[in-house]
């Protein structure tokens, strides 16, 4: 790219209109199109500040419906912006059709990444060692989770629309390709690691039952507890797991199957 | 009037409203939702206005447990966190109940929560439609207006009521009620409180597991905190180096087994 219509400051706006108003008006019909469209309006104004129709019609193109993880789907804000440059510029490959397709083609495999990757990896880990160095009621954690947490993402998802931007339409390999699915799946390691200890440390069930048998009593816990402390709360998570991932049992009702069985516990336990 | 309460409901109220997953004010998502509503700060902010910190953060570990991986896609919600993490939180705190007691008064207040958040989607549509037709009589202010303003106008009274009214007229009425809740419900709900957790870590290993071998690296940790009494951070660097060593591993082609990461990548690749 020899030419150049679109200058940092036009970029940084755009990049923090983004991040600001992703979800500003989100709508079951709409979702994201509002954010999108607020981010691309910088960009819109810089590149047809003499041609009304021309403005319009780039700011229509975006109030389409639109979906992603937003802080990863930086980049998409970012390649479309390279795109809407080449577009002005005039180069006659990049039609409002090729910049829409790309939008939806990257959302989808975009916030699967994100999802996985912010609240389903970064998020948790962030927060188990916060949780750890709160666990005394110490301020410590929470600060900690704040500062890592905001800089991790401004400067990353930053990162991520300049590198968009930059690489226009060729930056759809580099961040699908084959060593970013590497870099996830050691990601993806690291973080079932780090949730197992999380599980340990937070999920709690004893069973107080204590039967007296020819005199000696048995304490089932403390058994449980010669064995495999903490086996009670271990199969409960694979009990839940294996009922929402294998047999589609949704988080509510889960709740309530356990509500139940725990009125029904008590109830027992109070019997004898 | 409680002068007193009525200030703290207004200020729990406001955050309710800042940290909601729409509002934009604190750097959107990023410093609202997933940072103020996280239970984790929400606890120490709370803490903060209700005048205890230190069981504000407690309170806000314990029940950040439960929602540690909570991931909403397409906007889909299980519970809304924003209400557990405000109004739930400080009701718990003001009627001095446990931290398992407070994590189950808390899951149902944001299994609840979850109707508020639908309908104020459904009023944004009215606002999307508004701020298209705008931009078509290429009226740019307009557009604004119903992009920004008209939706955040609505969330705010969607989150700052509900909010306002739960905290100032909730607290009374749920110190009296777990005053006079029989022992038997108040250990229900402590046992509740310590098993709804395993429902957030479920989730997140639904979410997450796409081949079961990943179960050994949970195993692991679970095993590293249970008989190693390791801490967090030590757990951490060790995952560090265990996931470094996995990278390293799969990135040499042709020393993988067959079951191992190269063919799986090459079947999703195809």
């Amino acid at each position: 790219m020899t030419e150049k219509l679109l200058d940092k400051k036009t970029l940084t706006k755009s990049y923090h209109k983004w991040m600001m108003y992703n979800l500003v008006a989100m709508s079951f019909e709409f979702l994201e199109a509002m954010g999108f469209a607020l981010s691309m309006e910088p960009i819109a104004d810089k590149l047809y500040s003499e041609e009304p129709e021309k403005k319009k019609e780039m700011m229509e193109r975006h109030t389409a419906f639109y979906n992603t993880e937003p802080q990863v789907g930086a980049l998409i804000n970012g390649i479309s912006a390279g795109l809407e440059e080449q577009k002005a510029l005039g180069n006659s490959g990049i039609t409002g059709e090729l910049i829409n397709s790309l939008k939806i083609g990257l959302m989808g495999p975009l916030a699967g990444i994100g999802d996985s990757m912010v609240p389903g990896m970064l998020i948790p880990i962030l927060l188990s060692i916060g949780m750890g160095l709160s666990s005394n009621g110490s301020i410590l954690g929470v600060l900690f989770y704040i500062v890592a947490y905001n800089c991790i993402m401004y400067f990353g998802s930053r990162y991520l629309f300049f590198k968009g931007y930059e690489l226009g339409a060729e930056s759809v390999d580099v961040f699908t390709g084959e060593k970013a699915q590497q870099i996830t799946k050691a990601i993806t390691v690291l973080g079932m690691t780090v949730i197992g200890g999380v599980a340990a440390s937070y999920v709690k069930l004893e069973i107080p039952a204590k039967f007296a048998l020819t005199g000696t009593e048995i304490d089932v816990q403390a058994i449980l507890d010669g064995i495999f402390p903490k086996l009670a709360p271990l199969l409960v998570i694979f009990f839940s797991w294996y009922l929402m991932a294998k047999k589609n049992v949704s988080p509510v009702k889960l709740i309530m199957l356990y509500f139940i069985v725990a009125f029904a516990g008590v109830g027992l336990a109070y019997l004898f | 009037m409680n002068g007193t309460l009525l200030f703290q409901a207004v200020a729990v109220s406001i955050f309710c409203y800042l940290g909601a997953l729409s509002t934009p004010w604190l750097l959107g998502l990023t410093g609202g939702w997933y940072t103020i509503t996280r239970p984790l700060v929400s606890g120490m902010i709370v803490g903060l206005i209700l005048g205890d910190l230190k069981q504000g953060i407690l309170i806000g570990v314990a029940i950040q447990t439960v929602y540690i991986a909570m991931v909403t896609p397409g906007g889909q919600m299980p519970a809304d966190l924003n209400f557990v993490a405000f109004p739930a939180i400080a009701l718990a705190m003001l009627s001095n109940a446990s931290t398992e007691v407070a994590v189950t008064l808390a899951t149902t207040i944001g299994v609840l929560g979850t109707i508020v958040f639908n309908l104020y989607q459904v009023v944004n549509s009215f606002w999307n439609h508004r701020a298209v037709a705008a931009i078509q009589e290429g009226d740019y202010r307009k557009f604004r207006l119903n992009a920004i303003a008209g939706p955040q106008a609505t969330n705010f009274i969607s989150r700052f009521l509900p909010s306002f009214l739960v905290v100032y007229f909730g607290s009374g009425f749920a110190k009296t009620m777990l005053d006079s809740m029989p022992q038997y419900l108040i250990d229900v709900m402590s046992y509740l409180g310590g098993v709804l957790p395993a429902i957030g870590i479920a989730m997140l290993l639904t979410a997450v597991v796409k081949e079961n071998s990943l179960f050994l690296f949970f195993l692991l940790g679970f095993v590293c905190i249970v008989f190693l009494n390791l801490n967090m951070i030590a757990l951490t660097i060790v995952a560090g180096v265990i996931a470094y060593l996995y990278y390293t591993g799969s990135s040499k082609k042709g020393v993988v087994t067959p079951n191992g990461v190269v063919d799986e990548e090459d079947e999703e690749e195809f």
